[in-house]
């Protein structure tokens, strides 16, 4: 159970704040509380940032999904070697 | 202790568990397979060599990240084959700590609309192949953020020991690199007629 007074005070920011703290946020690269609350709050009630950050959330996942490759085969083979010969 | 068998057992499991993400980090530094595979295995001796250096084995993948990118860019970068041009004006002002705001100055209209109000269809229509080919087109200190951070899943703290820079400049790289990686899908939408003339029309709007 969260205690309301545990709860920081928010402050209203702008969306140029908002996208400020955006990918910090996404990354989940905010410890502060106050800044936390108030990017979550100013995304609760504007919907262009609230659309933007969906946005970036799937090119996040997108990105994840198409950023990898499978290292080639001769790849594997000469590491095996460098490894086996260190 | 280097040299120990536990030890070149650990290095040995660590690059097995890493040589996926090391291949598609050099590939896109270099953006030549011949080149990644090179740059990889140079990258496995050189870490060897140093494994004296690696103090918390918590950190094992910003370490061999950082000693991957130091050694692409003291040996490979100057060879690395350039992406089809693309010239971001923003480069010539400013620094990383450029505000947000500036970025968006002197954008197109139809840019900082769709910015705006980004519910389109055709963000959907974006394929991840769209979304790497858009990467591949940034400034390498801007590339080389979104990639540790997006891709391999790096905190901010692991990404500036990568690169050798603070946190708060990460930061500022994440925030400029994604801006210029929106700039940058939204030429590619264009260009592969993601943006139909309606979604035109309702951005001038």
């Amino acid at each position: 159970m969260t205690n309301e007074s545990d709860k920081p005070e928010v402050d209203e920011i702008d969306c140029l704040e908002a996208f400020d703290h955006l990918y910090a946020y996404l990354n989940d690269e905010i410890t502060n509380k106050v800044d936390l609350a108030n990017i979550e709050h100013h995304l609760s009630h504007c919907k262009s940032c609230y659309s933007r950050a969906q946005m970036e959330r799937k090119i996040n996942q997108r990105m994840k999904e198409s950023g990898k490759s499978d290292t080639p085969e001769s790849l594997q083979k000469r590491l095996r070697i460098v490894i086996d010969e260190l | 202790m280097a040299g120990s068998n536990e030890l070149k057992e650990y290095f040995s499991n660590c690059i097995e568990q890493n040589m996926d993400s090391l291949y598609a980090l050099a590939l896109r530094l270099t953006r030549n397979p011949a080149d990644a595979e090179d740059l990889v295995a140079d990258s496995v001796v050189k870490a060897w060599s140093a494994v004296n250096t690696l103090n918390d084995r918590n950190r094992f993948r910003p370490w061999i990240f950082r000693i991957l990118h130091n050694r692409f860019i003291s040996d490979y970068r100057k060879k690395s084959v350039r992406p089809v041009e693309t010239t971001y004006d923003e480069l010539s002002t400013g620094d990383d700590g450029q505000q947000v705001a500036t970025l968006l100055i002197e954008q197109p209209n139809e840019f900082l609309n769709w910015w705006a109000n980004p519910e389109h269809e055709f963000t959907n229509n974006l394929l991840g192949e769209d979304i790497m080919k858009a990467i591949e087109s940034l400034p390498e200190m801007f590339r080389i953020t979104v990639l540790l951070i997006n891709v391999e899943g790096l905190s901010y703290d692991e990404t500036a020991e990568v690169l050798e820079i603070s946190p708060g400049t990460v930061r500022s790289r994440m925030n400029r690199g994604r801006t210029l990686l929106q700039k940058a899908l939204w030429h590619h939408a264009q260009d592969a007629g993601l943006i139909t003339n309606e979604i035109m029309m309702e951005c001038k709007a």
